[in-house]
């Protein structure tokens, strides 16, 4: 009699495998790699920005960090499970030992001091992943924790070295990210996007950032890419990026700013990197379909928040890792809707209103300050035939700045600086700033000046201010 | 409702041939599990095909029959479709195929309780794998649909598909019989929209039956359970059986068996097997005997080897690996035979969510898999609604046989 092996079914399986998964994402991160290489390496080196080395600059810094990670967590398996090196670093590699680097790299600026990108691989390794029992079982995703750690404990540091700013962005641009310019008021197109070039800079890339999530263009192709093969969690993105969209986009109505404003939100400050490649790492988010939804809707508002209401204007990584935290309690939900769908109704609701009353609110407040500026004051307004005469005065860089306005028919006849301490008010003058606040039929547009930025956007505010109150009384 | 897409194989196995002829027959003791049945004959006696030689005790009692006409020789133990070692009756064959009494029936001359009645003696019992007698189901009072079950969805399987190419005209007469006698007034034949040759065959003969409609379903696993057809035709669900809402669901062989009851009163003695896999010589269905020994049926069809084979006893998704003691019963579609070759190793889980987003009832099995040992955070992942299809072991890209903890976990909260 012939016995059988008897064997456990079922006795086909899908042809997805893990490796296949990892391959799909390594190959959607080329071209992202590709084009960090291009716009920190290649742009700088053609502009006799930098030398030889500086060209390949960025290729190193992304396989340096690949290679630590990978390293770190072969030598784990090394040595705590005393293994042999080959093993060790065939189990590191199936259990995507190269990606926390990889991720680390690309989200951290390029001036990063490849020191400190060292240490930060192995703290990605070590405590955001293998203390917790490896791969799959870790609460967070490693390469933020290791881009957390570094960007607390060194930020000094990498903007001493020069911060996201590449050699050549450093001379063409002289602005920081683009976001940091949201904390210091809503902004307009002039402020927001106009430094860095158009939205469209935006929309491909070339604007400053971190080496790897500059591109919206790049990481939608590989959205579609790892969608299409089924790689990842293709929910969590869609949605976190529609909440930003959706809540920007009020914040921007309100303040009467246009379709542009919500883009250039998405477009910027690593948005879709962290949306396609960070909040859809698999171990570290929801497994349900329903709780994926909850998670991406709540990781939109934390970063909107995070965006407007702190002083870290960026938001991604820290939203992403708030939520991390969360992911066991939402699976939990994600289960009881996935029987009932009534389950939905009281999430769905309270994110709904926390959604909507902070769009609201933040909206409102930056109109607020925008008609009342603190800094502003009317020290006397007089009136006669058809002149209007103000003395007013702003807070520049070096104090107040007192002076006069003389108003004619609805057109600005002078404007007489009257007392002022600035520091580099020769600027001003040598860029015959006033004399364009004068003949400006869109003050609000006029280019500030560069190397006097505060006072001129003093001598701006001052102007528009008391446009506002002559408009008012004239209206009237 | 989701539920997969999953590749067929189903071409390799599509011819029909007929093995009737095997020197033995083993006719397993038992009904469904039911073991305390009374033997009706003794060694030596002479029986002949479609006699009843053993019965359950209750006064409703199950019959069994021998598939063949000879003498009973002995005993012998034999492996059934899910493992389990049976006493059978050892028959051999004297290939008169004689029967005690040879008459046809009209199929509509039939109250409703003769109907029932027939269907008990004639040992109709479910083909499609759940071995449930098919009677009690129709003897609810009122039956509002009748569902004709030609999915077929495991992979590898034509048994179904052989049985309509050959016998439909008996199986849409044996429908409108049924129909009549327990006043049904809906009849859906549900197939898969993508069965293109099935669709024609029984729309050929289909005109002349007005109450029978074809219902074409998704080309998904596992539309073939009752639950999940029910939700598409109906949209409706239930909690246990389809009765809860006044339907019968029958498989389309069990229809053919019925017609065979009804016009010559011949009990439920042979049904067409699929006999396939990458090991089998000439993949192909075959008409067999219940109670022939499945060593007979590998001399008579071949394998590619006799070593490191697997042979699963039903579909690849839900069927059993068993060894070749096994004997054929009236619910074995399919014999398949695979290498026997460790195709999968698994790897960690890194949480996809794979096996959440196909599970048919809504399941969750990484999560059941974490909490195997925390009973109460268990109970509300409900691991008891799994009917053990094997969609989350078969998508699972870490290739971690997520059904056997679900079913682990049924225990658990049991």
């Amino acid at each position: 009699m012939k016995e059988y092996h008897l064997k456990e079914g079922p006795f086909i399986k899908d042809k997805k495998t893990i490796d296949k998964v990892g391959l799909c994402l390594l190959i959607s991160l080329v071209p992202i790699v590709l084009f960090t290489f291009y716009k920190n390496g290649i742009i700088p080196y053609v502009n006799g920005k930098t030398n030889i080395l500086g060209l390949f600059y960025p290729l190193i810094f992304v396989l340096l960090s690949t290679f630590v990670t990978f390293i770190t967590e072969s030598l784990y398996y090394k040595f705590y499970f005393k293994k042999d090196i080959k093993t060790s670093m065939i189990k590191a590699l199936k259990n995507y030992a190269i990606f926390p680097g990889l991720f680390l790299a690309l989200v951290l600026p390029i001036n990063t001091p490849l020191e400190i990108l060292i240490l930060g691989g192995i703290i990605a390794s070590l405590v955001g992943k293998l203390i917790f029992g490896g791969f799959g079982n870790n609460i967070f995703n490693p390469a933020l924790i290791g881009a957390l750690f570094i960007l607390t404990a060194y930020s000094l540091t990498i903007s001493n070295s020069g911060g996201y700013l590449n050699s050549y962005e450093v001379d063409t641009i002289s602005q920081s990210t683009p976001l940091s310019n949201v904390v210091t008021g809503i902004g307009s197109y002039d402020t927001l996007v106009k430094p860095y070039g158009s939205l469209s800079d935006f929309f491909i890339g070339t604007i400053p950032g971190a080496v790897g999530e500059t591109s919206f263009l790049l990481c939608l192709i590989a959205f579609i890419f790892l969608t299409v093969t089924k790689s990842i969690k293709w929910v969590i993105p869609v949605f976190y990026i529609a909440t930003v969209f959706i809540m920007t986009f009020i914040i921007g109505s309100i303040n009467d700013l246009g379709i542009w404003y919500p883009l250039f939100q998405i477009f910027s400050g690593g948005l879709m990197f962290g949306a396609v490649f960070m909040a859809t790492d698999p171990v570290t988010s929801p497994v349900t379909k329903p709780g994926q939804i909850i998670y991406g809707l709540m990781l939109g508002i934390l970063t909107v928040t995070f965006r407007y209401l702190t002083v870290y204007p960026e938001g991604v990584l820290t939203s992403i890792l708030t939520m991390n935290m969360f992911v066991f309690i939402i699976d939990k939900i994600g289960v009881k809707i996935k029987f009932s769908k009534k389950w939905l109704i009281l999430p769905l609701s309270i994110i709904l209103i926390l959604g909507l009353s902070i769009s609201i609110s933040v909206g409102f407040s930056y109109q607020k300050t925008s008609e009342v500026d603190p800094n502003y004051k009317i020290i006397s307004k007089d009136q006669n035939d058809n002149q209007t005469i103000y003395m007013v005065s702003e807070k520049g860089y070096g104090g107040n700045i007192e002076a006069r306005i003389t108003f004619e028919d609805g057109k600005i006849l002078e404007i007489l600086i009257v007392n002022q301490n600035e520091s580099f008010f020769q600027k001003i003058v040598d860029a015959d700033y006033i004399n364009k606040l004068v003949s400006s039929d869109d003050v609000a547009n006029i280019d500030t000046v560069s190397g006097a930025t505060v006072s001129s956007t003093a001598l701006k505010k001052m102007v528009i201010n008391t446009w506002n109150d002559y408009k008012g009384d004239n209206n009237e | 409702m989701k539920g997969k897409k999953i590749p067929g194989y189903k071409n390799m196995s599509k011819s029909f041939s007929k093995f009737l002829n095997p020197k033995y027959v083993y006719i397993p003791l038992i009904v469904r599990d039911e073991l305390d049945v009374t033997v009706l004959v003794k060694k030596g006696n002479y029986v002949y095909k479609g006699m009843m030689i053993a019965k359950t005790k209750k006064e409703k009692y199950i019959p069994i029959y021998s598939s063949v006409s000879g003498f009973v020789v002995d005993t012998e133990v034999k492996t059934l479709y899910n493992n389990r070692e049976v006493k059978c009756l050892k028959i051999e064959n004297d290939f008169k195929e004689k029967y005690e009494e040879d008459n046809t029936y009209k199929l509509n001359e039939y109250t409703k309780e003769e109907f029932t009645e027939l269907l008990r003696l004639m040992n109709i019992r479910g083909m499609g794998g759940a071995d449930f007698p098919t009677y009690i189901k129709y003897e609810a009072d009122k039956i509002n649909m009748l569902v004709v079950n030609a999915i077929e969805c495991e992979p590898y399987i034509t048994a179904d598909y052989t049985v309509i190419m050959n016998h439909i005209e008996e199986i849409l007469e044996a429908i409108d019989a049924i129909l009549e006698i327990n006043k049904i007034d809906k009849c859906y034949i549900a197939i898969k929209k993508t069965n293109s040759k099935v669709k024609e065959k029984i729309n050929t003969f289909l005109g002349t039956y007005p109450k029978i409609k074809l219902y074409e379903a998704r080309n998904v696993y596992p539309m073939g359970w009752e639950k999940f057809l029910i939700r598409e035709i109906t949209k409706q669900s239930y909690n246990v059986l389809p009765s809860e809402k006044n339907i019968v669901v029958n498989n389309i062989s069990t229809i053919y068996a019925i017609y065979e009851a009804l016009k010559y009163h011949k009990p439920l003695m042979e049904r067409i097997v699929t006999i396939t896999g990458p090991m089998v010589k000439k993949p192909q269905n075959i008409l067999v005997k219940v109670g022939t020994s499945v060593k007979d049926i590998i001399d008579n069809v071949g394998l590619k080897r006799n070593k490191d084979v697997v042979l699963v006893c039903g579909g690849p998704m839900m069927g059993k690996s068993v060894n070749d003691n096994l004997v054929i019963t009236s619910n074995i579609n399919c014999l398949l035979f695979l290498k026997d070759e460790e195709l999968f190793i698994s790897d960690n889980c890194f949480r996809c969510g794979k096996c959440s987003d196909v599970c048919p009832n809504n399941l969750s099995p990484v999560l059941i898999k974490d909490n195997l040992r925390n009973k109460e955070r268990l109970k509300t992942l409900k691991p008891n609604l799994c009917v053990e299809c094997g969609l989350c072991s078969y998508v699972c890209p870490a290739k971690i046989n997520l059904r056997d903890y679900v079913v682990k976990a049924k225990g658990e909260v049991k």
